[in-house]
């Protein structure tokens, strides 16, 4: 979801009532439990549960890391709706009229314990389509001797689905995950896409083998709530649907993968230039004096 | 994916009608795609529905011959079928499949475009804040709109046609 | 089979543009004013009717055939995410043929057996 700037300046309720589905693994209990939470302004929804976990209740399972939506731990259902709870102002999802907060467990996950879920399977999907450069020189790959040619515009293509942090917010938005387990899902199908489309990459027909299946690209129907969850603007949805024109015109024969080819290394070092003349020293200067002369700044010419 | 993590994940699943409600029960903003995705799926059941009716209504010529209805058989039949068919409740079925007809058409020609060529979907971009992804805002949500506003004014149409 | 999948899928949208065009024709076919009657209804007597099957009917065939594929295989697909096994999804393959040969079956004995008014 597009972040909201505006809600870090707003001024939340003074009592926010935040109602968490918890379960509890060993007696296999699922119940909802309510807590109230003094909110003050910037206040985020993490924030709140640490609170919660340490002033009021510390068998509240929740998963986190860095506390600035980089890591992708702290997904969870937010009022409905997958967000990066450290992500989420109090003030964008409680007002006064309606101070209370619904926190669930990520949907189409399994739960572990409380907010925390299981991602095992959502990593196999990512695994499954081998994420990582496929060169069919692999002698050169493994002992490279020059880099890997790509223009800005190339890099551009796939840098901003490089930006996904693993957070599973498009895997539980997804309307097909949620009915199919076997759905690659809009993480792995994005990332598909992110090495298809690198031209540095040469596996792409291992990929198109592994999206082209019951369970790959077809499966997806465009809803678009990856995208529209998604808090670092990666834009599954549209990948998908890049990916499945591809696939088309490569089953058809009419894709042409771009290539890269290795650039000559480069040359070794050499004699060093002598530097320009008006980058030498003054004639007749001593350096060693200079350095010993005390340095007077004075911002009003006196 | 391993046996065990599918075990764990199948036991882990929440029931068939709560997973079945899925395109209902999250909210996204900012993703009318979502309406139109649930939209494609409804007016495809009641579209394939129809068209079962259909083919055995429209065989009525045929069928009558030998399994007559109220003793009257082929082009009579036919005609006292369309008959039934005139009552305004009825009608209202016939005015909801047009609207589904109109909906899935338009939306399907869409998603033909987006999906099978590839066009209308957002070019990817160097992400800033507040990170939107170009998808959304590409021209396929404009085509969406259209969808929305053109099935509608032929669903207007057709319930002139129907039941003027 | 390498490309089943995408095989199908291009079948599917073949049959969606196949239909924008039949379907269209088949819509247009109930505009009164075409056939020089007053309602929507009167589009629907024995006469017309015959008459359009007599100039068009194999194109209404043909729709048939294409909106039943496109349809079931839709249904089908559905069906499908809603993973039960290997016995169901043989189950619905097998209803799909069935449905899909029955239909077919019918919507051509409309049009080969068609009685004369």
């Amino acid at each position: 979801m597009a972040l909201d700037f505006e809600a870090a300046t707003r001024i939340p309720p003074k009592m926010v009532k935040i109602r968490i589905r918890r379960y509890n693994p060993e007696t296999k209990k699922m119940w909802w439990q309510e807590y109230e939470v003094h909110a003050h302004k910037g206040m985020t929804v993490l924030d709140a549960l640490l609170y919660i976990k340490e002033n009021i209740d510390h068998t509240l399972g929740v998963r986190y890391s860095c506390r600035m939506g980089l890591c992708g731990s702290c997904g969870m259902n937010i009022n409905g709706t997958p967000m990066l709870a450290c992500q989420t102002q109090i003030a964008q999802v409680a007002s006064g009229g309606n101070p209370v907060i619904t926190l669930e467990p990520l949907p189409s996950f399994p739960v572990v314990k409380d907010l925390i879920t299981e991602f095992t399977s959502f990593f196999n999907k990512h695994k499954s389509v081998k994420p990582y450069l496929i060169r069919k020189d692999t002698e050169e790959q493994e002992t490279p001797k020059g880099h890997l040619k790509m223009k800005p515009q190339e890099f551009i293509e796939i840098f901003q689905f490089s930006n996904c942090i693993f957070c599973g917010l498009c895997y539980a938005a997804c309307p097909v995950t949620a009915a199919d387990p076997e759905y690659l899902g809009p993480q792995a199908l994005m990332y598909t896409f992110r090495y298809i489309n690198d031209v540095r990459d040469e596996g792409h027909e291992e990929r198109f083998a592994v999206v082209d299946s019951e369970n790959g690209c077809h499966r997806c129907h465009f809803a678009a709530t990856c995208s529209a969850v998604c808090p670092k603007a990666v834009d599954p949805a549209g990948a998908i649907q890049a990916l499945r024109s591809k696939l088309f015109k490569y089953r058809l024969g009419f894709y042409r993968k771009k290539g890269s080819k290795p650039l000559p290394p480069p040359p070794e070092k050499g004699e060093r230039k002598p530097l320009p003349p008006e980058a030498m020293l003054v004639p007749g200067a001593n350096l060693e004096q200079l350095e010993k002369e005390k340095v007077v700044i004075s911002l009003n010419n006196k | 994916m391993g046996s065990v993590d599918k075990e764990v994940e199948l036991k882990n699943r929440k029931g068939f009608w709560r997973e079945s409600l899925n395109p209902w029960l999250v909210r996204a903003k900012n993703n009318p795609e979502r309406v139109a995705y649930v939209l494609h799926r409804v007016t495809g059941f009641i579209i394939i529905a129809f068209l079962l009716a259909h083919i055995l209504e429209t065989d009525s010529p045929v069928w009558t011959q030998y399994a007559p209805i109220n003793g009257l058989t082929a082009w009579s039949a036919w005609s006292y079928i369309m008959h039934v068919e005139s009552a305004w409740y009825l009608k209202i079925g016939e005015f909801i499949v047009a609207g589904s007809v109109f909906f899935h058409a338009l939306n399907g020609f869409r998603l033909l475009l987006t999906e099978f060529f590839g066009v209308g979907i957002g070019k990817p971009v160097e992400p800033k804040p507040p990170y939107e992804a170009p998808t959304l805002s590409a021209p396929q949500r404009t085509w969406l709109y259209i969808v929305f506003v053109l099935s509608i004014v032929l669903w207007a149409f057709s319930a002139y046609l129907i039941f003027g | 089979m390498a490309g089943k999948a995408s095989n199908i899928q291009l079948w599917q949208y073949i049959t969606a543009i196949m239909l924008i065009f039949l379907l269209g024709y088949h819509l247009v076919q109930r505009l009164p004013w075409l056939y020089n009657v007053s309602t929507y209804d009167q589009t629907l007597t024995s006469a017309i009717v015959y008459h359009q099957y007599r100039v068009g009917g194999w194109a209404l065939l043909l729709l048939a055939y294409v909106a039943l594929f496109h349809g079931l295989n839709g249904v089908r697909n559905m069906l499908f995410e809603l993973h039960q096994g290997r016995i169901y999804n043989t189950v619905i393959n097998v209803l799909f043929w069935i449905v899909f040969i029955v239909f077919s079956i019918i919507a051509t004995v409309t049009v080969a057996k068609l009685p004369p008014i």
